[in-house]
């Protein structure tokens, strides 16, 4: 081998700290190889060719260059901006509600006098392991108008029955209560592993300071557990931005287009109504969206960069 | 006897845990109840509350109208060689990225990045292209292939292996030790937490998955759970005591795995992403 | 040196070859939007063929499939259940790589007007062959299954004419009598008076999924669409839209989402009629059959008096995908199961399938007396009923426009918005999204 004379140390060219310039040698690709072919083929061919769509229209398998239409007719498009705004929404609303209550509960089920804590931990964290099918019949039976569950319950205190899913701003709140039952068991699973490192000592030498259960909450847990806070954070930002499963099962985007995400419309843009370059130019704008979020977290959070890089790999396919 | 305010506290924790816990398995109790009743009893309002009588029955006809046991062997088996497969890649791809300096390695994580913003949906149609080129429509392959390189097992093995003393696989190589032997005689049993979370994310990831499965298989006797379920949704009749009884069937095995294996899943998650 | 150019030129080779087999040499996908195969009657009617169905449609045809299988010795038949709630993922994705689909597809009406529209050379032509049927098929299901100039794609099955279902204990109890509904106006005052005696409402209605717009428009003898272009503010739209917006106001509609939900809420007696059509009787018989005997049927209220009173619901067609490479025996199984009058009773029987093919209308099991019914021809009904739906147009943008109309409706019932503005916004929608003009 020509290439192993020539590095003087077999050992350092190899590593992320060495000096010695950087080459193609078979044993360095030979572990991300794999991976590296599978991308190529699997992910950038189709990424490339879903780029070229959103620059062309498209009438009946005919695709015609079309500059950038299609971006045009996206800034003019009152669903799209729907769509962002009602994602705002739950990035506002949802994801703080969510982690702050999977916080509560990660502390309570790290509390030593807890007894079952298995069994705990699985009924929380059961939801998150549901099959969509599942999820959409059974919601809209408790979320029924006439006689749903929920109504009924409500009932017994004299509220009269809400239309969960068929009024925008209820279907809203359907939607963000239904995330929150799915994901939060599961956050708080992450954060209690994030509380069970934090050592003994410390809570006990703040409950001899004298130090109740929220001022050691708010300083000792917290500020200890925030790379993982962060972790779940941007977990569940990125998983808002391309929200699918939830609406799509519950209300279709509907009604009047209150619970729409630009994923869901990407998708009834390209299947329902055929018009796959405008869905690529869709999909695009979240390309970007979340590219921007990403700068931003990145600058924000710099030093925790490694949660936030994991976090963001972490989503689900289907 | 006093009331101890401390056990109040806790008292009223325990309650406000019970309601949380209540909230979140109320929609399995629920599945339970109408998987044991018949599809024409599901439809009263309210809806039954206490389980019925047809449970037996039930899985009778879910095994007939959809093959049932078949689809979930069909089912363990692409999630099984899926999970198998694509861990060893990513723990390969990790140490590679986390390891090695070479040639493309900044783009390679670049397209890692990328894959992880762009929505699924949009790859559909020129995947699907791409598959019926190579003639693997209808094939376990082509639900299993395209997403062996899964960015999120890349991006775990890669944290747990910058973790990894470099001091270990220098002395291994002094030892003698060629590159791949190391990998798996002194690395790899090192990340086995990270590899066990791992294992148990996509496991799951990959036995719910549903729309790609479903625009791949052509045949009932190939179809996995989740898509021979959505067969019993009809355009004017949907069987609902079968979908719920059979997504309830197909759930089980996930709740018995995050049981047995809570703590790995947990540790071995968070290890790679947020200590060090 | 030369090792590493020789190695990364071998790569590069490599990854070319590859890349030829992945995509075919054909990046672009589709096609040029070229006219339609046309189908070859004299090949063999030999070999298998695969179809794509749902439901109790795919239940049918499995049922059926054996004595064709019979009757041409070497043919086989495979039916796959696609499931309905996705079947048009599959097959938008299968037309728009022009692979993947297997022989004969099933595909809804107004589905397949978006598909001839869009994907024209996804199907075989099948004008010379199916042409001579035409007179035995229901004028409104054979047009949707022909484009505009006539050419026809598809065989149409099965057909939705539209009645008002009506529960005939609440309205005793309210004092109404059916029979005495002539109009929408008629309609909504009964469903004030069963409202004030019984507390009951009128109908259900999906507004993210809303059926009962486009049936009203229909019954009009309109689609979203006349002649090409944009039809959804039309004043016979408006006076649907207004129906639709009274029925609210007068607190007769009980809103529900999916399927289980209406058909509970039907159940259980919390509304008073179904305005729907005959395949909502399969429903009735497998979901309700403690209710039999408490069902009438009555034909659409007209909107003004003596006029139509019917539209269609549904139905779906039969076509022969172009990727098809056993088309013949594909049209002589299209044909066994839809153009014969036995086949098609056999299946209202068995699966409650209403057939578009007319011979079959006339059977003494369409005709005679329904038990469920107590006894009413009630089949009878809507097979003449069947004959004065009026067809219409949906063209390819049907699904666009679909979507934008469904939208309308439930801001205009819930928002509380003006029909006729409403509409107006909702056709301007449309036209940027389509190209298309606004009708005048």
């Amino acid at each position: 081998m020509a290439t192993a004379t020539t590095a003087p140390h077999r050992g350092s060219a190899r590593f992320v700290k060495g000096r010695t310039r950087p080459r193609l040698r078979v044993v360095h690709w030979a572990f991300a190889g794999p991976a590296a072919a599978l991308f190529i083929v699997f992910f950038a061919y189709p990424l490339g060719a879903s780029l070229y769509q959103s620059f062309t229209t498209d009438d009946g398998g005919t695709q015609t260059w079309a500059g950038l239409a299609q971006y045009r007719r996206m800034l003019h498009d009152p669903v799209f901006w729907k769509s962002l705004y009602n994602t705002g929404l739950l990035l506002i609303f949802q994801v703080p509600l969510m982690i702050g209550i999977a916080l509560v509960l990660a502390c309570v089920l790290n509390q030593s006098w807890l007894r079952f804590k298995g069994t705990w931990r699985i009924a929380f964290f059961l939801p998150s392991v549901t099959m969509l099918v599942a999820y959409a019949v059974v919601f809209r039976v408790l979320l029924k108008t006439d006689g749903g569950m929920v109504n009924q319950a409500l009932g017994w205190f004299g509220v009269s029955p809400v239309d969960w899913l068929n009024n925008p701003v209820w279907a809203r709140v359907s939607l963000i209560g239904t995330i929150t039952w799915r994901w939060t068991g599961y956050n708080a699973v992450i954060l209690l592993a994030g509380l069970q490192s934090i050592h003994r000592e410390q809570y006990e030498a703040a409950a001899i300071d004298g130090a109740g259960a929220v001022t050691t909450f708010r300083k000792i847990v917290v500020p200890q557990l925030r790379p993982v806070i962060l972790f779940c954070s941007i977990t569940s930002t990125i998983g808002t931005l391309q929200l699918f499963d939830e609406n799509f099962v519950l209300t279709k985007g509907g009604p009047d287009n209150a619970t729409m995400t630009p994923v869901l419309y990407l998708y009834k843009v390209g299947f329902d109504q055929m018009d796959f370059s405008y869905a690529s130019a869709i999909a695009w704008a979240v390309v970007l969206i979340i590219g921007v979020l990403s700068v931003i977290q990145f600058r924000f959070f710099g030093q925790s960069d490694k949660a936030a890089s994991t976090a963001r790999s972490e989503r689900r396919r289907r | 006897m006093t009331l101890n305010p401390q056990h109040l506290r806790r008292g009223l924790v325990l309650l406000a845990l019970a309601v949380g816990a209540f909230i979140s398995v109320l929609p399995f109790y629920w599945m339970v109840v109408a998987a044991t009743h018949s599809n024409d009893e599901l439809f009263h309002s309210p809806p039954p509350f206490i389980p019925g009588g047809h449970f037996l029955s039930n899985i009778k006809s879910l095994e007939s109208s959809v093959g049932f046991s078949r689809v979930m062997l069909n089912s363990l088996g692409i999630a099984v060689v899926y999970t198998l497969i694509s861990g060893l890649i990513s723990a390969m791809a990790g140490y590679g990225l986390a390891k090695y300096r070479f040639r493309g390695r900044g783009l390679l994580l670049a397209l890692v990045l990328t894959t992880m913003m762009v929505p699924f949906q949009v790859l559909l149609v020129p995947l699907f292209q791409m598959m019926s080129n190579l003639g693997w429509v209808n094939s376990y392959q082509a639900v299993i292939v395209p997403f062996l390189a899964n960015s999120f097992g890349i991006f775990l093995m890669r944290q747990a292996f910058l973790d990894f003393p470099d001091e270990l696989i220098e002395s291994a190589r002094i030892d003698g030790s060629g590159d791949i032997r190391t990998f798996y005689r002194i690395v790899l049993p090192v990340v086995k937490p990270q590899l066990g979370a791992l294992a148990i994310f996509t496991f799951m990831s990959q036995w719910n998955s549903f729309l790609w499965p479903l625009l791949m298989l052509d045949s009932q006797d190939k179809y996995t759970a989740p898509v021979a379920l959505y067969t019993l949704v009809g355009g004017t009749h949907v069987d609902y005591s079968g979908l719920i009884l059979g997504s309830f069937l197909a759930t089980l095995p996930l709740m018995l795995i995050f049981f047995i294996f809570q703590k790995q899943f947990v540790s071995g998650l968070l290890g790679g992403a947020v200590k060090g | 040196m030369s090792m590493r150019t020789s190695r990364r030129s071998v790569l590069r080779a490599g990854i070319g070859a590859l890349a030829v087999a992945v995509t075919g040499g054909c990046a672009t996908g589709g096609g040029a939007k070229k006219p339609a195969k046309n189908l070859n009657a004299q090949a063999q009617v030999t070999g298998s063929i695969t179809i794509w169905s749902w439901d109790v449609a795919a239940k049918a045809l499995k049922r059926l499939a054996p004595a064709f299988e019979q009757q041409h010795p070497g043919v086989k038949v495979n039916v796959v259940d696609i499931g309905y709630d996705n079947a048009y993922d599959k097959i938008t994705i299968g037309l728009k790589s022009g692979a993947g689909l297997p022989d004969v597809l099933q595909v809804e009406g107004q589905k397949m007007q978006s598909y001839i529209g869009t994907f024209p050379s996804g199907f075989y032509d099948l004008s010379t062959l199916a042409g001579p049927l035409k007179s035995q098929f229901n004028a409104a299901a054979w047009a949707t299954g022909t484009d505009e100039n006539g050419k026809v794609y598809a065989l149409p099955w099965d057909i939705g004419p539209c009645g008002v279902f009506c529960r005939t204990d609440i309205f005793q109890q309210a004092g109404v009598d059916p029979g005495s509904i002539q109009t929408w106006d008629d309609y909504i005052a009964a469903g004030v008076q069963i409202k004030a005696r019984t507390g009951k409402k009128l109908l259900v209605v999906d507004p993210t999924g809303d059926s009962t717009f486009p049936m009203l428009l229909q019954q009009e003898g309109q689609g979203y669409f006349v002649g090409g272009k944009i039809a959804v503010n039309t004043p016979a739209a408006v006076k649907a839209m207004t129906v639709m917006k009274e029925l609210n106001d007068k607190g007769l509609v009980d809103y529900e989402k999916g399927w289980d939900a209406l058909v509970s809420s039907n159940k259980d007696g919390n509304v008073a009629t179904a305005p729907t059509a005959v395949w909502w009787s399969g429903t009735l018989t497998d979901e309700m059959p403690e209710l039999k005997g408490k069902f009438s049927v009555i034909p659409l209220p007209a909107f003004t008096p003596g006029g139509v009173r019917t539209s269609n619901n549904g139905g779906s067609l039969l076509n022969i995908s172009s990727q098809s490479k056993n088309s013949a025996t594909a049209w002589a199984f299209i044909q066994f199961v839809l153009a014969n009058s036995d086949n098609q009773v056999s299946m209202l029987k068995n699966e409650g399938i209403f057939p578009a093919f007319v011979p079959a209308l006339s059977d003494p099991y369409i005709t005679g007396p329904q038990d469920y019914y107590g006894g009413q021809t009630t089949f009878k009904t809507f097979a003449d009923l069947a004959k004065d739906i009026a067809p219409v147009e949906y063209t390819g943008d049907y699904s666009k426009a679909s979507d934008l109309v469904t939208t309308a409706t439930s801001a205009v019932m819930q928002g509380g918005k003006d029909p006729k503005s409403t509409l107006d916004s909702t056709a301007q929608q449309i036209a940027s999204a389509t190209n298309r003009q606004i009708a005048q």
